[in-house]
């Protein structure tokens, strides 16, 4: 297929932790929230006059002192994202919001806090901890809605005049709407059965809209959806089988690519960094406030693993087989950042009832943080692809 | 800064019978050569609570229904060791000493002995009473049960305290057929094994099965909590019994997260309530109540005690007992408190005599972390081996406040953020938990007010909330001049770092950087890789 002609920008903004469009948006005088959870209600951080950028850390060499600090035991993640604030890497946020949504990413943040690694010369620089609830429901709408108030309005407003009114979080609101729709229409393109957009490509454009300010993409993911519903499909379907990638964190989009160099297409992403149901739109009611409805609309699409009531659970995994089916998947990757502890029990679970209860065929993998070169990985998708084939084979036998 | 040392303390008393407590042991042996000669009068006190014990397993094993539960569980054969197991926690005990360890130990070996009990009747496959099974409400073993303080005709159950927790502080290995069937079923390795191996019962089916209904928290970590999904699954899914999840918060030091945790009690309160059509009892919750804060009121004393030059209910006289009055009992059951008193009465009777409970203290130690279960003994090894008198540690530092005890209208609504309180600052998680202050910070307060000149840190690998302060600990050590050791271990699993892996770890630091010889050099090297 022909190139797309933003792609290439695309990618150089997941190059840097520090992109070009966050100085861009910092000279226009907002200020920068980083975050790293996605229990966290992007729109908040994306209120007039402030941004939000979900922390990677991109081309990560050695995370030695982050070792030091959390030992090899926590997953890569948290000790890269650790390693880069020490070494200065996120000198440019004004603020960190976490949830205590995992032990890792919290003590992640709260060394981060105790070390001074950022913001001590920054007037008006803080750290803030939520707390999440960890079943979706009205007690835990409540304390979403109180944390958010306490840990996310509250010290915006205070420490740089940001406006928290209902109808902010409105015009916030509708900014991500913006955005998500972009990235879902051009996201749609990955069903058809000859899709126009690869799995990376599509990565890329979705993983830049959680790093970037939002509204210095807007135009450039515009002209990408036109560019789209006129590109032309290679003759033949360059892929052996369509895949779904469901499980932790993915922000390094080589791991995309090494699946689909394996010859899988991920049609669809089920993942922390990914679209489903990360960008899902919003729709605001007049009746109800918007912070409220807001809260509500993350917990209850919440897909994390730290959700414990049964219906939750339930629903994580039938989630993923109405996904596979709506995307027409062969099959289903469960991927796990090595370490991570609510993934490895939901990777477990999670494998095993979609492919005993849904009857889906599932490569079940926990994997390094930067992954771009394993050929490990690449021999468990081609393995996983060939017995797809043979199943296929078989059905059809 | 200069390091820090306490000055050594000699025993005056001479410690009577056996002083080289390493030549009991047979190498590669289950048991000792023979037991340990304490003086005529220890001795003979200590062979009638051995025979008390073997009683106590007697009659269990006396019903029909015990038998076959017996044989229908793997991890019951562990119970054989039950009398070695209060062996190496008695380990060169003498006088008050010993008498405070039976006191506590041989409570707990009754109260778990009536728990296997309950278990054997009501499980389907054993005793497969049906009407008893209906009076249980299933509990995690690493569970507060503040919300079961209601409800004077409820069993408050749990299996996974006999058939993991217990079971590896019996036997070392008991777990290692769990783990793996986990890991065998996709659980990967690197995970905590405690939640691990009772997720490998679940898998394994090798719970009984009983009870109305169950109440699932997610308690200390986020193993826990995941853990708690593969054994639901198959409680609500194959074996029909409802599961409430009750979530306590994390960031329990917060004030804005005590009404979302009285809700959630209250809401645990009705689903039981629902499932076993018993009421709640305010009478009967007031005088647990009174009972949890006697609990209370005798541990801060013991910990004061701790904090002069003879402390006395300390190491795993302290460790195991708080585990079981804090969490597992809570205020229902009245022997305990009966135990406090006498725990109480020999504590000051020692403190008034200036009793030490080896021939020399030569450091006063915190010990931090997460202890290991297969090694929970280790404690008892520092003392008599290297003189290390270990005060106290983290999960005896719990809850020092007191809660609402008298029945008034305003109580009631107090006692639900009581049992929230409770419920959140349950052991391990009141300090894994609720932002670095309670673990970092606060550690090095204690060292402060117990006058200590050590911190022994039990770092559990797979712990990521102890790990995530590693760095910090080192350094805030090195600031104060506190020395630290570094004491690895795998929990549940000594297949990854050994009783003697563990001690090796203390043994280099004493030697290279305490440059010190230890106190009773037969304990220093142990085969006992194979010891029950």
């Amino acid at each position: 297929m022909k190139d797309l002609k933003h792609l290439i920008y695309f990618e150089d903004l997941l190059q840097e932790a520090n992109n070009e469009l966050i100085g861009q948006a910092q000279k226009e005088g907002m200020k920068c929230i980083g975050y790293m959870c996605e229990n966290v209600p992007e729109p908040l951080l994306n209120l007039p006059g402030c941004f939000s950028s979900r922390l990677r850390a991109p081309r990560t060499g050695s995370i030695d002192v982050g070792t030091y600090y959390l030992t090899s035991f926590l997953c890569e993640y948290s000790r890269a994202i650790l390693e880069r604030a020490l070494e200065g890497g996120y000198n440019f946020l004004d603020g960190v919001i976490t949830p205590d949504g995992c032990t890792m990413l919290n003590r992640c943040v709260e060394n981060m806090d105790v070390l001074q690694a950022m913001g001590k010369d920054k007037k008006g620089f803080f750290f803030d901890y939520m707390e999440i609830p960890m079943k979706a429901d009205y007690n835990g709408l409540n304390l979403y809605v109180l944390q958010c108030k306490n840990h996310i309005l509250k010290p915006l407003a205070e420490n740089y005049g940001i406006d928290t009114s209902d109808a902010a979080i409105r015009k916030a609101v509708d900014q991500h709407n913006k955005v998500c729709e972009l990235i879902r229409a051009i996201g749609d393109f990955r069903k058809l059965d000859v899709p126009t957009i690869t799995g990376y490509e599509y990565s890329v454009f979705c993983l830049a809209s959680y790093v970037a300010p939002k509204h210095l993409i807007i135009d450039k993911l515009e002209e990408t959806l036109e560019e789209l519903k006129t590109r032309k499909p290679d003759a033949k379907p360059w892929f052996k089988a369509r895949v779904e990638v469901v499980g932790s964190e993915v922000d390094d989009t080589d791991f995309i690519k090494l699946v689909e160099e394996s010859g899988a297409f991920v049609c669809c992403d089920r993942f922390c960094y990914g679209s489903l149901p990360g960008r899902d739109p919003i729709y605001l009611n007049d009746e109800e406030d918007a912070l409220t409805q807001l809260c509500g609309a993350y917990m209850y699409r919440g897909e994390c693993p730290r959700y414990m009531d049964t219906v939750t659970m339930d629903g994580r995994r039938s989630y993923v087989d109405e996904l596979a089916k709506e995307y027409k998947a062969d099959g289903i990757i469960y991927q796990q950042m090595k370490f991570c502890d609510p993934w490895a029990y939901e990777r477990m679970m999670g494998s095993h009832i979609l492919r005993n209860r849904y009857d889906w065929p599932v490569l079940a993998v926990d994997r390094p943080y930067t992954i771009g070169s394993s050929g490990q990985m690449r021999t468990r998708v081609q393995a996983f692809l060939e017995s797809i084939d043979i199943k296929k084979i078989q059905k059809e036998g | 800064m200069a390091v820090r040392k306490f000055k050594t303390m000699v025993n005056p008393e001479k410690i009577k019978g056996d002083t080289r407590y390493g030549d009991l042991y047979i190498p590669h042996g289950k048991v000792r050569k023979r037991r340990e000669w304490r003086g005529v009068g220890d001795t003979f006190y200590d062979y009638t609570r051995w025979l008390g014990i073997m009683l106590t397993l007697g009659k269990f094993m006396a019903k029909p229904r015990n038998i076959k539960f017996f044989f229908r569980y793997r991890w019951m054969a562990n119970y054989l060791a039950v009398p070695m197991m209060v062996d190496r926690f008695t380990q060169g005990l003498r006088g008050e000493y010993l008498r405070m360890a039976h006191e506590e130990q041989d409570l707990i070996i009754i109260d778990v002995a009536k728990l296997l009990n309950t278990l054997a009747r009501g499980d389907r496959r054993t005793g497969n009473d049906e009407e008893f099974s209906k009076i249980n409400v299933l509990v995690d073993e690493n569970e507060m049960t503040a919300v079961m303080m209601g409800f004077p005709n409820l069993k408050c159950t749990s299996r996974e305290t006999p058939s993991t927790y217990v079971s590896v502080l019996l036997n070392q290995h008991a777990m290692e057929h769990y783990i793996d069937v986990a890991q065998e079923y996709g659980l990967p390795g690197d995970v905590c094994p405690m939640p691990e191996a009772e997720a490998g019962v679940s898998i394994d089916d090798d719970a009984p099965i009983l009870g109305a209904c169950a109440v699932q928290c997610n308690t200390t970590c986020d193993g826990s909590l995941l853990g708690n999904g593969v054994i639901s699954e198959r409680l609500e899914k194959e074996d029909g019994i409802p599961v409430f999840q009750l979530p306590a918060p994390l960031r329990h030091k917060e004030d804005d997260v005590q009404e979302y945790a009285a809700e959630e009690v209250r809401r645990a309160i009705k689903f039981i309530e629902e499932h076993t059509g018993h009421k709640w009892d305010w009478d009967y919750y007031f005088e647990c109540a009174k009972r949890v804060n006697f609990a209370t009121k005798c541990r801060n004393e013991w910990l004061d005690m701790n904090k002069t030059d003879y402390p006395q209910i300390f190491g795993g006289n302290l460790a195991l007992y708080t585990e079981t009055t804090y969490m597992a009992i809570c205020g229902k059951v009245p022997e305990f408190e009966t135990a406090d008193k006498r725990l109480m009465k020999l504590a000051e009777k020692a403190y008034k005599k200036r009793k030490m409970a080896a021939p020399e203290y030569r450091h006063r130690a915190i010990v931090w972390g997460v202890q290991s279960h297969y090694y929970m003994d280790f404690l008892v090894w520092l003392l008599n081996c290297w003189g290390i008198v270990p005060l106290t540690d983290m999960l005896s530092c719990i809850n020092t406040e007191m809660i609402a005890d008298t029945d008034t209208p305003e109580n009631r609504e107090q006692a639900y953020y009581d049992m929230a309180m409770l419920t959140e600052e349950m052991i391990m998680r009141n300090r894994t938990h609720g932002g670095y202050k309670v673990l970092l910070d606060d550690l090095f307060e204690f060292v402060e007010e117990f006058n200590a000149d050590m911190i022994i840190l039990w770092e559990h690998i797979t712990c990521k909330a102890l790990d995530g302060m590693h760095g910090l600990f080192e350094d805030k050590a090195r600031e104060r001049g506190i020395p630290l050791i570094w004491v690895d271990h795998q929990l549940f699993d000594p297949r990854v770092i050994s009783r003697q892996g563990v001690r090796d770890q203390v043994n280099q630091y004493m030697r290279t950087v305490m440059q010190e010889e230890p106190l009773d050099p037969s304990l220093e090297f142990l085969d006992d890789e194979n010891a029950w």
